[in-house]
């Protein structure tokens, strides 16, 4: 153990207001802090995120994307109370994603809805089976459990695309928080994914796809996320249960080694969002080529969209068109993804459930 | 988000078709049980097996596997011009089994120099020199004396064991970056690692030093080259590293084939060899190795080990796939040979040099670096110094260094980083003076269009 | 000692999916009821509470990194964590982070 911080009980006051009891000790600054001051400088330091890197325009319609979990709890109770104190000016709205998993989704549509009532946030839902035709219960029958995360991914991340299209929104918000991203720099090194790399600290995204989205949490700790919920919400009422189609077997190396790194090093989690943000990338590998899909009109670099891949694979009964190299519609295109920028990435290193940067 | 962000990847997609990863299942061989006979290359010897559970075992003979690794050195030193005749090679030698693979590949390259020499009729191109260093840390490490003894004993023995041609061997106590005055640097060296609170940091100080003890050996000695045989896994681990210590900006300018922002260039000719080749190299052809006690190591650093090792057992091609992400990073213009007095090298490799773009032109801007590590600054992170007037030297130190070095070396407090300062090698001080002073001139450059000249009048 | 043990983020999964447990935790042998530790308790909580997959919850002596311990709403960090002395009515939450949201 690193001998830096200073013994606890040194001073058994709040670091901040030196009133009150600590009930925290944050691992951004190794601070011992009491309940008050701690929503405080929460709050007032995403607020600086928020300015500081001009998310949002006044009048901006904001999507926030609501899942249920701690992350999207937070994140929609804290926006909208930024929102009312420093009079932002935005149209905030709840964007939740059905994927049609019994027992997984309709628990966290549940709590999402619990969320719609609490802070008084219009909700909409969008859910594969309008977009697409089929759940992922359906999918799951038809493929088994191997490449169905695959599927997952890519139709969130349109889903999300286009439930934003419906409500009309300027920008979507993520509760993506520090480790996640710390998480995703690594794993980009990891599977040798540079162009990803490159793009995955910037704080907002896709400014010129359909609709730019944004991470407020960038710099927030989920130690920090998840006390906050605790000492708020006073209870867990957050939907934390394991998507019941991941499979136990990899259970996430890189996560492991970035809690164990915490550990001894709190700041490591800062420290490597840094090193995202710093390394040297050579711009070219930053820029898509955009086109729009033959189908169904949505961005891409391809003929046919990835989503329209996969979905004719589905109708077809060809449940691998699309998975590893191209077949089918853009087979013509021998090698996967070693043009520089592609937007149709190596589809192997898309994860389940994260949306994708 | 939704659920376990990173916990889908094995089931989901075939995790043999990772960006990188040419290795199927079936070559993965558990044991024997090969039907194949043959060596996969030349097809007519039979294969090696070496038994370690490692990746490709029993596929090559031992003929074409040492080939093969050997051919992966010589390129890198021929495509990277790593060694001229002209040159006086300094090779780092810690005693274990890469640096031990690197001091025999070297030495059979002068061998082969020499014997064209020696073969052919025109005498004017000398045969590259070799020398051997090896960094004693006893000072840092005073329970390892007795080992550290028998270590230097044995590497005398082995690199006599290497001549003809003669190689000197230089033991370099790690204290001697503080002066020659043994006992006072001894004493200067505890002092400085001492008030280094962090245990990471201290490791990594440490490494800073010896590698200026290197530098100053090799210089003192007429060296113009460093090698050193940091392979493949030594540079993923590096990778994740520095990665996790915030240090980004810099980390394309440590992994290069070669490293010239030091007065001697460093060069790593087994760079592109992993591990298990090289442990398995030295098996084959019998290469003792010796494995210090103070090479292992603590905090971050071995968290970082840990966890390479375990995604190898995951997957053996990982360790190439970090570096081969990390060597898309774009790397710095000192991480070429340097332009220098060409009278003594031969015109074809002039020009293969030149033609190659191999060398850099030193007039080209200069990047401030880290007076600890020697890391390139980001813009970003150096801006401070110029608020620095004629601040006290330990606020002027703190404003050089990188943002990782200050967290993780310098002291917190004041007057210990006063204290702090006051043992820097004066190596590192005047690096600090000398970034101030160039700093201030980069300053003046940028603003001059807006001094006015005594005589100009103001409107 | 009669104690409230609370379990989320997914931890509650490895309880029976019990979130709340209300427990009498016997003190170890000739231990001293104001020498009870948190190192006392876990390694209760491991025997005891834990009915699956005992190393999503516990890595050797202590919990697994990414797991939030809290005693009495505080964050064990600040009492010493493990050396965090446990006394009759204290509530203490474990919280796991390794989970999407």
């Amino acid at each position: 153990m690193e001998a830096k911080s200073k013994k606890a009980g040194a001073s058994r006051l709040c670091c901040l207001c030196n009133l009150r009891r600590p009930v925290l000790k944050r691992p951004k600054t190794l601070q011992q802090i009491c309940r008050e001051c701690f929503y405080e400088v929460f709050e007032e330091e995403i607020h600086q995120v928020i300015v500081q890197n001009r998310l949002f325009k006044s009048g901006e319609r904001v999507a926030i994307g609501a899942s249920g979990g701690k992350d999207s709890t937070v994140l929609a109770y804290v926006l909208s109370e930024l929102n009312r104190r420093h009079n932002y000016g935005l149209d905030l709205f709840l964007l939740s994603i059905d994927e049609g998993i019994t027992g997984y989704r309709d628990d966290s549509l549940e709590t999402v809805k619990r969320n719609e009532v609490q802070y008084g946030l219009p909700l909409q839902i969008v859910s594969y089976k309008d977009l697409y035709g089929w759940t992922m219960d359906d999918i799951v029958k038809m493929i088994g459990l191997k490449n169905n995360c695959t599927f997952c991914g890519v139709f969130r991340r349109q889903a999300l695309d286009r439930g934003a299209a419906l409500l009309k929104v300027d920008k979507l918000v993520t509760g993506h928080n520090a480790d996640d991203i710390a998480e995703t720099v690594l794993l980009n090194i990891l599977r040798g994914d540079i162009a990803r790399l490159s793009r995955c600290t910037s704080i907002t995204t896709g400014e010129d796809g359909p609709i730019p989205r944004c991470k407020p949490f960038k710099y927030t700790y989920e130690k920090e996320i998840i006390f906050y919920t605790y000492a708020y919400f006073k209870k867990l009422d957050y939907f934390s249960t394991e998507c019941i189609y991941s499979p136990n077997a990899y259970r996430g190396f890189a996560r492991e080694f970035i809690k164990d790194l915490e550990r001894i090093r709190p700041r490591a989690i800062l420290d490597i969002i840094k090193s995202g943000e710093d390394f040297r990338i050579a711009t070219t590998t930053k820029m898509p080529e955009q086109g729009t899909c033959e189908r169904c009109g949505y961005i891409s670099s391809q003929k046919w969209c990835k989503a329209c891949v996969l979905l004719e694979g589905l109708n077809r009964g060809l449940p691998k068109m699309g998975i590893g190299r191209p077949r089918g519609v853009n087979g013509d295109h021998k090698m996967e993804t070693k043009k520089p920028g592609s937007v149709a990435k190596s589809i192997e290193s898309k994860q389940c459930g994260s949306l994708d940067f | 988000m939704a659920c376990n962000s990173s916990g889908c990847e094995s089931g989901c997609y075939d995790r043999e078709k990772d960006n990188g990863s040419k290795i199927s299942v079936e070559d993965v061989v558990a044991g024997g049980g090969n039907q194949e006979s043959v060596c996969v290359k030349c097809k007519c010897n039979e294969p090696m097996t070496f038994g370690d559970g490692g990746s490709e075992d029993g596929k090559f003979c031992a003929e074409c596997f040492r080939n093969n690794v050997f051919g992966k050195f010589r390129l890198a030193v021929t495509s990277h011009a790593m060694i001229t005749p002209s040159d006086n090679v300094l090779v780092a030698f810690s005693g274990g089994s890469s640096s031990r693979v690197a001091l025999q590949f070297v030495h059979e390259l002068q061998i082969k120099a020499l014997k064209n020499y020696e073969a052919s009729r025109d005498r004017s191109l000398p045969v590259f020199g070799v020398g051997v260093a090896f960094v004693d840390e006893t000072a840092a490490f005073p329970a390892l004396s007795t080992e550290m003894v028998d270590a230097i004993e044995w590497i005398r023995s082995t690199v006599s064991s290497l001549s003809p041609p003669a190689k000197d061997v230089y033991v370099v106590p790690v204290e001697s970056v503080f002066g020659s005055d043994s006992l006072e640097a001894r004493d200067r060296l505890v002092k400085l690692l001492d008030s280094v609170p962090d245990d990471t940091g201290k490791e990594d100080l440490l490494l800073h030093l010896k590698m200026l003890s290197l530098q100053k050996v090799a210089s003192e000695n007429g060296y113009n080259r460093l090698v050193v045989g940091s392979c493949t896994s030594r540079i993923a681990s590096h990778v994740l590293s520095a990665t996790v210590k915030g240090r980004g900006y810099s980390l394309s300018a440590d992994i290069q084939h070669v490293d010239a922002r030091w007065k001697v260039p460093i060069v790593l000719p087994l760079r592109d060899c992993v591990r298990l080749e090289i442990t398995r190299l030295c098996h084959l052809d019998g290469l003792k190795t010796v494995e210090l006690a103070c090479r292992s190591q603590c905090g971050i650093n071995d968290l970082v080990s840990s966890f390479v090792a375990l995604l190898q057992e995951e997957n053996p091609s990982r360790e190439c796939t970090i570096v081969r992400t990390a060597a898309k990073l774009t790397p710095f213009y000192f991480n070429k040979i340097p332009e220098t007095d060409d009278s003594n090298v031969p015109m074809a490799t002039q020009r293969r040099l030149k033609r190659f773009n191999l060398k850099y032109d030193g007039s080209m801007t200069t990047e401030a670096f880290c007076p600890i590590c020697n890391g390139p600054l980001n813009r970003s992170d150096s801006s401070d110094l110029d608020t620095f007037e004629e601040g006290q030297e330990a606020d002027v130190l703190y404003a050089a260094c990188c943002s990782s070095c200050r967290f993780q070396i310098l002291p917190e407090d004041g007057s210990s980083l006063e204290q702090f300062s006051s043992f820097l090698p004066d190596h590192m001080i005047s690096q600090v003076k000398h970034q101030k002073v160039d700093s201030q001139a980069h300053l003046r450059e940028k603003i001059k269009d807006c001094l006015l000249l005594d005589d100009e009048e103001v409107v | 000692m009669q104690l409230t043990l609370e379990f989320g983020g997914g931890l509650e999964l490895l309880c029976d999916s019990e979130k709340i447990h209300k427990v009498n935790v016997d003190l170890p042998n000739g231990a001293e009821s104001d020498d009870f530790t948190m190192k006392h308790l876990l390694s209760w909580v491991r025997t005891n509470l834990i009915k699956e997959r005992p190393e999503m919850f516990m890595k050797g002596d202590t919990v697994r990194p990414g797991v939030l311990v809290l005693v009495n709403d505080c964050d064990w960090e600040l009492s010493g964590q493990l050396d965090t002395r446990i006394e009759e009515k204290d509530v203490i939450v474990f919280i796991s982070t390794l989970h999407g949201g």
